[in-house]
């Protein structure tokens, strides 16, 4: 053979074993194939949360209800099914239905890039509109441009979520402290907290904790215009206005007098929660996501408020159900949606620590269950429900963990930090 | 008498009379094959991945949809790039912890381990100590990331308790989360997981070196220190090439570490170039800015090993 025909034979050779290769990293056909037998079905809500286990009851009704169809479901991470979604959806190995965040920078993403299915009809057809709240739908409908507020419903949330104070009444108790309603009531019990040497705060500047204290500092002051431009674009956003100002310097303040300890910004989400685990600290500003955790570790007497002085709070609908616009089954995936809507799961998600959206609350008896259920309803009805800081712009989650850490050290002050997240903000937020 | 047996003949190559392709069969001929597969995994989940990393980062894209062509955008854009360039000067540091120091170390303690401890406590003693040392690369990084971020915690931490129970309780820092402090933090956490690697390399160059040397050098009077820099360094040069070549890409890519300890924080006091990349591709969705970094990083490495590998062939000729 000569020089020249072997080395075309080397890199056919070469050609075709990088082709089979190629191949064999490839996508598989999914084992959906559209036969109406298999509900591919993906989430990442722990087995012994409130949501995993009303999912896995819903699953159950769907078998019984759909007999012969199998349902393959795959558990994923949350960070998994965040950083990889994209990719999965563009192939041909997107399942029928999955759990997706929601806000701009992800499920109005997808959904701008036409790999999400438009649920409208479904929705009008089986009434799930009527069961979901203004508050909670905000994030289920996106424009044309994947902006969360209006246009077409391109997921579902069965649950909602909202921010609270949890605190440690037997610490309360211990050091003669009254359960704060409002603002000053408040700020007094953390200079008795602080009197005794205990930070009052639990807090962690390495992960989103500490942008959420801000920001509810920042919507105390605010009202639904200021929410609806910082938010959903529907105005200009002043990091400077008064609201902002207020935040940050209040919360550079409340480091300053030791309610937030100085040394809390490279702890995580779960040291912080820990911490108000084991007892050491008396109060915990975070979401309802905590709470089947905390019913289920606390030694001790415990309980919740709302922040006081306020009608917004952070919070929203929970993540989504979302069809991937290249499902193979997707009647199957909107009856699964269905099951997990109808009251029988509504009310278990309730029961477990959850905040359903269409559960009947006379049939939650756990009475922390019921008093969350009835707190989120006093803010649905008001309104109240803010969103959070982070969603307007991709990677602005970074930006204000990396900015509030230096508040909170001091490497800057509150101007600083609000020229810094303007900045960030102005620079990726859609120009309307 | 000699006798040369020629290797394609031997393996059974035919014979053909006149042309090029009759040339005798070179050594190397038959092993070409073996190097098949390797080259083809190469291609598919190197080059071909490279290639492909470089053509989106000449795009304006966000990981879906269709991407726009922006030429050379996303370079201009990284040249002012204040926050790319920070992360590459903590990797500047991160080549202090994951190179230079560990490999002084190792020498200095390989030599130790060798000379002193061998010999006094036999070859166990040295073997339980390298393995000790050697430990924390065996670790996944992400379970000794967990473990030294409980250490280092600002409050409860056991290096804060620690040194309050011994009445150094003036000395307790906030590791982590101090930004004047976090990269020297990471800078230490990395020359513990680091220095198993040269100590182990230098141990095994060490075991080639003439004992006659060193009995020469005692019987003439040389002290440890002069034996150490006038047999032990030039004898084992290959290996502290091969090491700080294999360290300082290590460093340069370092991404683990920084991912589990303080996620480029505080306020990116410990942004490093490699978890720069990974934010902006994944949070900020940003592929095409993200791919324009990680092809920088890339070509950065590539020099710099192939300068390394050069100047290595240089010394050794």
């Amino acid at each position: 053979m000569s020089t020249a025909r072997r080395r075309m034979t080397a890199v056919a050779a070469a050609a075709l074993s990088g082709a089979l290769l190629l191949t064999s990293c490839g996508g598989s056909d999914g084992g959906g194939g559209g036969d109406g037998r298999t509900l591919r079905l993906w989430h990442y809500e722990g087995p012994d949360s409130a949501m995993g286990v009303a999912w896995n009851a819903a699953i159950e009704e769907f078998e019984r209800t759909h007999p012969g169809v199998e349902v393959e479901f795959e558990e994923k991470g949350f960070e998994q099914i965040r950083k990889t979604a994209p990719m999965v959806l563009n192939s041909s190995d997107a399942p029928d239905l999955m759990e997706y965040n929601k806000g701009n920078a992800t499920a109005g993403l997808l959904s701008k890039q036409g790999l999400l299915t438009d649920l409208t009809p479904e929705v009008t057809a089986r009434g799930w509109d009527k069961k979901i709240g203004a508050g909670v739908r905000t994030t289920s409908q996106y424009d044309t441009d994947g902006v969360m507020g209006s246009g077409k419903w391109y997921g579902v949330p069965n649950y909602a979520e909202y921010t609270m104070v949890f605190y440690n009444k037997d610490l309360f108790a211990e050091h003669g402290i009254a359960e704060p309603t409002t603002l000053a009531e408040l700020t007094a019990a953390m200079d008795e907290f602080v009197e005794a040497d205990i930070t009052p705060l639990a807090n962690a500047g390495a992960e989103y904790m500490a942008q959420q204290y801000l920001y509810q500092l920042a919507l105390s002051k605010a009202d639904r215009a200021w929410v609806n431009a910082y938010e959903l674009y529907q105005g200009e956003t002043d990091f400077h206005d008064a609201a902002w100002t207020y935040g940050a310097r209040t919360f550079a303040d409340w480091v300053e007098k030791g309610y937030i300890s100085e040394k809390s910004t490279g702890t995580k989400s779960e040291d912080a929660g820990v911490s108000f685990i084991q007892g050491k600290a008396p109060m915990l500003f975070s979401g309802s996501w905590w709470y089947g955790r905390f019913q289920a570790e606390n030694q001790f007497d415990w309980g919740t408020f709302p922040w006081p002085g306020t009608d917004l709070t952070l919070g929203s609908g929970g993540n989504l159900w979302v069809v991937p616009e290249g499902a193979k089954n997707k009647e199957l995936a909107y009856d699964f949606i269905d099951i997990t809507m109808s009251e029988k799961i509504q009310n278990l998600l309730g029961e477990k620590g959850g905040v359903p959206v269409a559960a009947d609350p006379t049939a939650i008896t756990d009475p922390r269950a019921k008093e969350l259920i009835a707190d989120f309803n006093t803010l649905s009805e008001k309104d109240g429900l803010a969103f959070y800081p982070d969603w307007p712009v991709p990677g602005f989650y970074d930006v204000l963990v990396s900015e509030t850490q230096k508040l909170i050290t001091g490497g800057s002050d509150p101007d600083a930090y609000l020229d810094a997240i303007g900045e960030a903000y102005e620079k990726d937020a859609p120009k309307r | 008498m000699t006798v040369t047996v020629e290797r394609g003949s031997a393996a059974g190559g035919k014979r053909h009379s006149g042309g090029a392709a009759h040339r005798p069969r070179r050594p190397g001929d038959s092993y070409a094959l073996f190097l098949l597969p390797g080259a083809l995994a190469f291609l598919a989940v190197v080059v071909v991945p490279f290639l492909m990393n470089t053509g989106v980062s000449f795009t304006d894209w966000q990981g879906v949809g269709g991407p726009e062509w922006s030429g050379l955008a996303n370079y201009r854009e990284l040249a002012g790039d204040e926050d790319f360039w920070a992360s590459f000067r903590h990797s500047l540091f991160m080549v202090v912890a994951m190179a230079a120091v560990p490999t002084a170390l190792g020498l200095v303690l390989a030599a130790a381990l060798f000379d002193f401890v061998g010999k006094h406590f036999g070859g166990r003693v040295t073997a339980v100590l390298r393995a000790c040392f050697y430990l924390p690369q065996v670790l996944p990084i992400a379970v000794a990331g967990i473990v030294w971020s409980w250490i280092l915690a600002p409050e409860n931490g056991s290096l804060n308790e620690s040194l309050k129970a011994v009445g150094l309780g003036g000395w307790q820092q906030d590791w982590l989360g101090d930004p004047d402090l976090a990269l020297y933090t990471v800078m230490a956490v990395m020359v513990w997981v680091q220095l198993g690697f040269p100590l182990v390399v230098f141990m095994a160059g060490l075991q080639r070196v003439d004992p006659a040397l060193y009995e020469a050098a005692e019987l003439d009077g040389a002290g440890w220190w002069r034996r150490f820099r006038h047999i032990t360094l030039p004898q084992i040069r290959p290996e502290i090439h091969v090491v700080l070549l294999w360290c300082t890409i290590a460093a340069l890519k370092v991404f683990g570490a920084v991912y589990v300890l303080t996620k480029g924080g505080p306020g990116g006091a410990t942004d490093v170039p490699s978890y720069f990349s990974f934010t902006t591709f994944f949070e900020k969705t940003q592929v095409g800015y993200g791919a324009a970094i990680s092809t920088v990083l890339t070509v950065l490495v590539l020099a710099l090993a192939l300068v390394g590998l050069k100047l290595q062939e240089r010394t050794d000729a």
